[in-house]
């Protein structure tokens, strides 16, 4: 997708991660159901299923096998599915001519690592209150967040922009602290989990004279795990993956992450393809083991509870 | 917005406190729960609200980054838009662009969904390879379309293979251009769709399709007689996304294009980016852009809503 739409992209699944642990039917157990399946059928079926995983798959296999070839051979006419020559050395040259890139490396780890924290921390803290605690205009709050989740993004940039510049937080990292310390789609996320857990244990606790902060620290947040390892992954995802929030707040050449770093070293050298393609494989390697290892909490099932 | 209402739990909080020793909770109980959310009113108030008027504030001035005296303009920055030929251009495109997107996306991921939630061997499989698209940064995304879209790249060898000769450069042709970077968004945030209708599917009840097959209803009435009805409140949260992602189109065009070959990908985020860092002295005319996007798209909101209608029935 697009944007702020980094945003919007990984809020676009609070729902569905919900869904997945407030658990519900097991995908596979629905479907309508396709009465005489002739083979005819079958095979047309698979047909379309593997054009489908063609359509949206390949491209990336090509990225892989290109990053492992010669520049010229990327863009060669006739095209070569796989390297005539394997260059392993393609990742090593990465590594060496883009200047900086060990420290466009570690901008893009320590924001993402430091956000996800900062996230597992307020949005839970946050959820549990309005899941849990009465206070005073709870409901109105509860209602402004709701509602200010769909304002387009690029209505904050330049306000933000400026308010970060007075502060002198423009080209540092707390920018990002400040701008994403919590994410209302997380909150609601985590306000909906915490709403499905058993107030039992709770009640318990109060009698035993556990303070709020106490009953929220060392006995809902150990229940949370599911809620606390989607929040944890999709804003991983989000801060990783993120493009425009380098491009504005973010000026000096120390301070880009590693996709700010893939775009100006294509900038600089049009031409090489392979290292280009190797520099992608790099960048969307972090993100696609957590995608894989942690894939319910992206590909949720069943019930969707967030959005009824 | 679909998503649900306040949280209503009082009754059982009630009850806990009345058990222990009256007030003395309940007081207890507020000032933790208003402690707590002191983080979100802080975000609230300084991030959200505050950045809002100070954008309202900025677009009513001529205002310059560099400059100590920005002065009042009134809504000249907004009546200016009407004559400028570049915010004409970029919202005209930025429009098409959306619409195109909006609709094809919602269908494919539509599609891919129905795909997914009928009784197929290898389901998982191909639920982890299509979302693929949906976790790469766009970043990523755009430098593997920049090699697709190479006169000599993956899309015209693919052509060639069909007996299709080209080396047209897709992101150098004003034809082109555009509907290239639409495909490319398709193609990227259908999966991620394709996994709302997918949770949405498994919801229906599954009586309701065994009655229809009773009665011998085709697998494509089925999609157009119970499906898409009963969707109707998940469309409507699609295409909402999809209308607030869309209209806010920024990297691809960005990193690919830059808003050429002659402004044919120039985007109203991409004309917001030059009036705060390239143009002097246009910080007040990039608020007024902004907020003018940001009416553009509350109202195509509404008026989607209208269009799906979300009541619904089982």
């Amino acid at each position: 997708m697009s944007v702020a739409g980094s945003n919007v992209q990984t809020e676009l699944n609070v729902p569905i991660a919900v869904a997945s642990m407030t658990g519900g039917r097991r995908p596979g157990e629905v479907g309508d159901s396709t009465e005489r399946v002739n083979r005819l059928e079958i095979v047309v079926r698979y047909a379309l299923y593997l054009v489908i995983t063609l359509f949206l798959f390949v491209p990336f296999v090509m990225t892989v096998l290109s990053s492992f070839k010669t520049s010229a051979e990327v863009i060669a006419f006739p095209p070569t599915l796989l390297p005539s020559v394997w260059h392993p050395e393609n990742y090593l040259n990465v590594l060496t001519q883009i200047s900086g890139f060990p420290r466009m490396v570690f901008n893009s780890f320590f924001v993402t690592l430091v956000v996800v924290a900062l996230n597992l921390f307020f949005d839970s803290l946050v959820g549990y209150a309005f899941a849990r605690l009465e206070f005073p205009f709870k409901n109105t709050l509860f209602a402004i967040m709701i509602a200010t989740m769909v304002i387009p993004g690029f209505v904050f940039i330049v306000p933000r922009y400026i308010m970060l510049l007075n502060a002198h937080l423009v080209d540092t990292y707390f920018a990002f602290m400040v701008l994403y310390f919590l994410q209302p789609a997380y909150i609601l996320l985590m306000t909906q989990f915490f709403k499905s857990i058993p107030r039992d244990l709770e009640e318990a606790a109060i009698v035993d004279g556990l303070g709020w902060f106490g009953i929220f620290w060392k006995i809902i947040l150990p229940l949370a795990r599911p809620a606390l390892l989607a929040t944890g992954i999709l804003t991983f995802q989000g801060m990783w993956n993120n493009f425009l929030d380098w491009v504005i707040y973010m000026q000096s050449p120390t301070m880009q992450n590693i996709q700010l770093g893939l775009v100006s070293f294509r900038g600089q050298y049009q031409n090489q393809w392979n290292l280009i393609m190797a520099g992608s494989v790099l960048a969307i390697l972090p993100i696609l083991i957590i995608y894989v290892a942690g894939q319910k909490y992206f590909v949720g099932g069943a019930a969707t509870s967030g959005m009824k | 917005m679909a998503v649900s209402v306040a949280p209503k739990a009082p009754a059982a909080t009630a009850k806990v406190n009345r058990r222990s020793k009256g007030g003395g909770m309940a007081i207890a109980q507020r000032r933790a729960g208003l402690l707590f959310v002191t983080p979100y009113i802080l975000f609230f108030l300084l991030l959200q609200l505050a950045a809002f008027a100070f954008a309202i504030w900025v677009s009513f001035h001529h205002y310059d980054l560099l400059a100590l005296d920005n002065p009042f303009v009134g809504l000249r920055n907004y009546t200016r838009l009407t004559v400028n030929e570049d915010f004409l251009i970029a919202l005209r495109n930025t429009t098409e662009y959306a619409v195109v997107v909006v609709i094809l996306q919602t269908a494919f991921a539509l599609l891919l969904a129905v795909l997914l939630n009928s009784k197929i061997k290898g389901r998982n499989f191909f639920r982890t390879t299509w979302y693929t698209p949906s976790v790469a940064s766009s970043v990523v995304i755009s430098m593997i379309f920049l090699y697709v879209y190479h006169p000599t790249g993956l899309l015209n060898s693919i052509l060639g293979l069909v007996g299709i000769h080209t080396t047209e450069a897709y992101l150098q042709s004003t034809t082109w251009a555009l509907p290239a970077i639409m495909f490319l968004n398709v193609w990227t945030t259908a999966p991620t769709f394709m996994l709302m209708f997918l949770a949405a599917l498994q919801d229906i009840p599954k009586e309701i399709y065994e009655a229809s097959s009773v009665d011998g209803a085709s697998a494509a009435r089925k999609l157009f007689s119970i499906t898409i009805p009963l969707l109707r409140p998940i469309i409507f949260l699609v295409v909402s996304l999809g209308i607030i992602g869309a209209f806010q189109i920024f990297d691809q065009a960005f990193i690919m294009t830059k808003g050429g070959p002659l402004k044919a990908t120039l985007t109203v985020a991409l004309l917001i980016y030059d009036n705060l860092f390239v143009d002097t002295g246009a910080v007040g005319v990039a608020c007024a852009e902004a907020i003018v996007l940001g009416i553009i798209i509350f109202a195509l909101t509404l008026i989607s809503r209208r269009v799906i209608d979300t009541k619904i029935e089982y």
